[in-house]
Parts: structure tokens; sequence; C-alpha cells
């Protein structure tokens, strides 16, 4: 098997929700750095080795930005990761200054403080899981509904400030706005709302801003003629949109892997406490949400491995590919917790890093210590290759059905 | 075991901080780390390491 000849098209077909396309493997080997069209037509460059990867999302030559937005190229119809986003000309420094905005909120001492709340709601959906499938006739309950949608979506309305009772509402506005596969410009439309619907909460919360970072946010666009009210209330759209599907999402492929790899399930209910953080990093590298990767475009001409990128150009850092390159980790298509290379990009690299990081991780260690502890007979009640995969940017499943 | 940081290059991952929270911590008013022990104890020294591999900006230098 060769790569062809003309530019191959994206997604690859994958076979499964844990394994990537094999032409992964074949495009790190021979064209690390190679043309491609995306989902909707469009030229961009898709990169897929480790090292080339980590370097270029630590590369300022490469934004979200582009220098002619009407011509840049598109990735999807889904209306996030879609196409070029921020002000070419600022992008850096408005980027530092929202960083270092929302980095106190998502500081590792506030998610450690928060620990013993997202226990308590852990223990509380587990309690109602265990109740639902002792009186379910077929013994089966939905761990994707019953656990890892609700504990995200909860823990990000703490944060953020958003009343948990919209969370049907900003669901299937995220659902469809993530949506790669929708007709038309229906993810547009679920953005529109989505944005309509931030701007009626933050509205509201102006009236008695609180202690939350949707009422930070207020604070700053107040007190900062640079800080843009649209701006604002994108981010605020993101930062709910990411704060819990990525999560929820990464809770199904982390179940998915442990329970379709029964010896490492059994090695984490046999010392949850010691195994869970090293489970949820090997969770990290491998779970391999979406099929396409981290959109930037070239700020200016950039050669790397053999390849000159012309400024303009897109390119599709693909993390799932880089976190399963042969050359960093070995036998890196199999899930081994105990590996020796600790390291990832599962939450990016460089200045771009996930905000989110220690919130996701204090989430998902809490998450499987007690799946571990309180359900170590957990098993899929159903085929894998059955359940429904979302046609989402952010992968995943749409239901975990399992039993004990 | 001596910890250095620098804090131009930080960007307030606070991986640092989940990592070794007795060595590191992040500023209260922009995420920016804090090296709260310089010198830490040998029995500390694998999640420093730990720490300074999952730093996205290579921003933790450790000298045995």
């Amino acid at each position: 098997m060769s790569v062809a000849a003309g530019p191959l098209r994206l997604p690859f077909e994958r076979p499964n929700v844990l394994d990537l396309a094999p032409l992964y493997e074949i495009l790190r080997r021979e064209a690390p750095v190679t043309p491609v069209t995306t989902p909707v037509g469009d030229p961009a460059w898709l990169v897929t080795r480790f090292d080339e990867v980590r370097a270029l999302l630590g590369d300022k030559r490469l934004g979200r930005s582009h220098p002619e937005p009407e011509l840049a190229s598109r990735i999807s119809t889904a209306a996030v990761q879609d196409g070029p986003m921020g002000d070419y000309e600022t992008e850096e420094a408005d980027h530092t200054r929202l960083r270092r905005l929302l980095t106190p909120a998502f500081s590792a001492k506030r998610m450690r403080a928060l620990t013993e709340y997202m226990q308590a709601l852990v223990d509380g959906y587990l309690d109602r899981l265990v109740t639902e499938q002792a009186s379910a006739p077929d013994g089966v309950v939905d761990l994707h509904a019953g656990l890892a949608l609700p504990l995200p979506v909860a823990v990000i309305c703490r944060l953020l400030g958003v009343p948990e009772s919209d969370r049907e509402h900003f669901r299937s506005l995220s659902y469809r706005m993530a949506n790669y596969a929708s007709c038309g410009d229906d993810a547009y439309q679920a953005w529109n709302e989505f944005t309509e619907y931030m701007r009626g909460l933050v509205e509201t919360k102006r009236a008695e801003l609180c202690e939350d970072v949707i009422s930070d946010l207020v604070r700053a666009q107040d007190e900062d003629e640079e800080f843009d009210y649209d701006e604002m209330i994108s981010l605020c759209v993101g930062l709910l949109f990411a704060g819990h599907e990525t999560t929820a999402n990464r809770i199904g492929l982390g179940t998915l892997f442990l329970l379709s790899r029964r010896e490492h399930w059994e090695d984490l209910t046999a010392d949850p406490a010691g195994r869970v953080d090293a489970t949820v990093e090997e969770i990290m590298r491998l779970g391999a949400p979406g099929d396409l990767g981290l959109l930037r475009y070239a700020h200016t001409d950039l050669d790397i491995a053999d390849v000159t990128i012309p400024r303009g150009d897109a390119v599709i850092l693909s993390i799932n590919a880089a976190n399963r390159d042969q050359s960093v980790y070995s036998d890196a298509e199999a899930f081994a917790p105990d590996r020796e290379e600790r390291s990832h990009l599962g939450f990016g690299h460089g200045p771009h890093f996930c905000i989110g990081a220690s919130l996701a991780r204090t989430e998902l260690r809490i998450v499987f210590a007690a799946l571990a502890q309180r359900l170590p007979s957990l098993r899929l009640a159903r085929n894998m290759d059955e359940l429904e995969v979302c046609t989402t940017i952010t992968g995943g499943v749409t239901e975990l059905p399992v039993t004990w | 075991m001596k910890v250095t940081v620098d804090q131009e290059t930080c960007v307030g991952s606070g991986q640092c901080a989940l990592a070794a929270a007795d060595v590191f911590d992040q500023r209260d008013e922009d995420g920016i780390v804090v090296l709260v022990d310089p010198v830490p104890p040998a029995d500390l020294a694998a999640d420093v390491s730990h720490a300074a591999v999952m730093c996205p900006v290579q921003a933790i230098t450790v000298e045995d």
C-alpha cells in the first residue's frame, strides 16, 4: 500500500470509534506533511508526525486567523474549527490578553478546591445508576446519559455561572454546532442561536454579577475598550461548548478502552487510587475524538519536513495521529497505562495549550477511580460496533449501555 | 535536585501545580507559575520530573 497520487480527502474512514484509519501510519512514515482536501473540498496540509505536530503547535508563524479570511480554506460545515477566527493583525496580543484573564479561574488550585464537589456529584450519579440498574428489566443502564454527560455539564455550569436548568437547550445547540454532517447551514444557525442565548444570559447576569467566569468576563469587558462585546460573547459560547462536550466524550472513550481491554480494567479496579492518573493519561493520549485535527493558517511561508507551506494555507494538525507515532511511543496503538512515555498532545502544546486541562484531568481522575471502586464488574451491554458515533468535530458516542 | 522556572515563558497551564503542588503554585492574578520549593526533597523527584515533562512550553528545568 502506498500513498495515492492526488490529494487525499478528509476524513479518513476509521474502523471503529477507538481505532484510527491505518492510512495515518503510512502518512507519518512517508508524508508527515501532506496536501489533503478538506471535507468541504478546500485544499489544506495535514500534519501527522509527533515532532512536526508538536513543533507547529508552538510555532508563532501559524495562527487561528487568516490574512484574508474570505480567501481562507474552509474545513467543514460545522461552526467550530471550520475556518479562520480572530483578527490577523492583533491575534497574538488578543490571545495573550484573554488567556491571562481566564487562566486564574481554571488554575490547578481552583480545580483541586472543586474535588469534593465533583466527588459528591459523581457519587450521586453512581447512586442513581445503581438504583436504576436494579429496577431495569434487562439490568442495562446508559452511562453516557447517567454520568459522562451530566458531570461535565454540572461542573462547567457552576464554573461559568450558567443555570443547569438550561442544559437541554445548550446541549442540543452544542451538538448541532459541532456537527459536520449536517445539511445546509444548520451548524451556523445553531451558532447564532447559541450566541443569542448567551447574550440573554450575560445581560441577565449583569444585574447581579457573582464569582464566576462569565461575571469575570463581563467585568473585564466593561473595563477594557479593546475587549469587544461580541468577542466576549463568542468566548462564553466557546467555553460552555468546549467545557462539557470534550470531557463527556473523553469519559465515553475511556470507558470503551477499559471495558474492551479487560485486563486494564481489572488492573484499575485492583488499585484505583494508585493507577488512575496513568490510566487517564493513556485515555488522553489514545482517545481520538473526531477525524480532523486542530486548524491553523500559515502567517508566513514556512518550511517543515521538506515541504514549503505558503502563507495563508490551511494546516490541520492531527493530534490523533501524532499521539500514535511509533517513533515516539513503543507499541503506539496499544492501550498501555504503564508505558514509560508519559507526555502526549491530548491537550495540545505551546501557548494554546488547553486552558481546561486541569479541570478535565481532575474530572477524569475522579470519574474513573469512582467507577473502578464502585462498579468493578462493569461491562458493556452491547457490542462496541453497534454504538452510535457522533458526527461532530469532538466525536465520541451518543450512548453507553452498560451493566454489571 | 534543583528546580528553576521561567515565568516569561510560562502560559499558566498549571500542569506543574497539578502534578507537584508542594513545589509549584500559580499566581492568583494571572495563573503564572510560582516556585514554592526550589530544592524539593528526593521523594518528590518523580512528581517534579513529571511536572517538567507535562509543561506545554518547557518552562521548567530540573537539575540533579
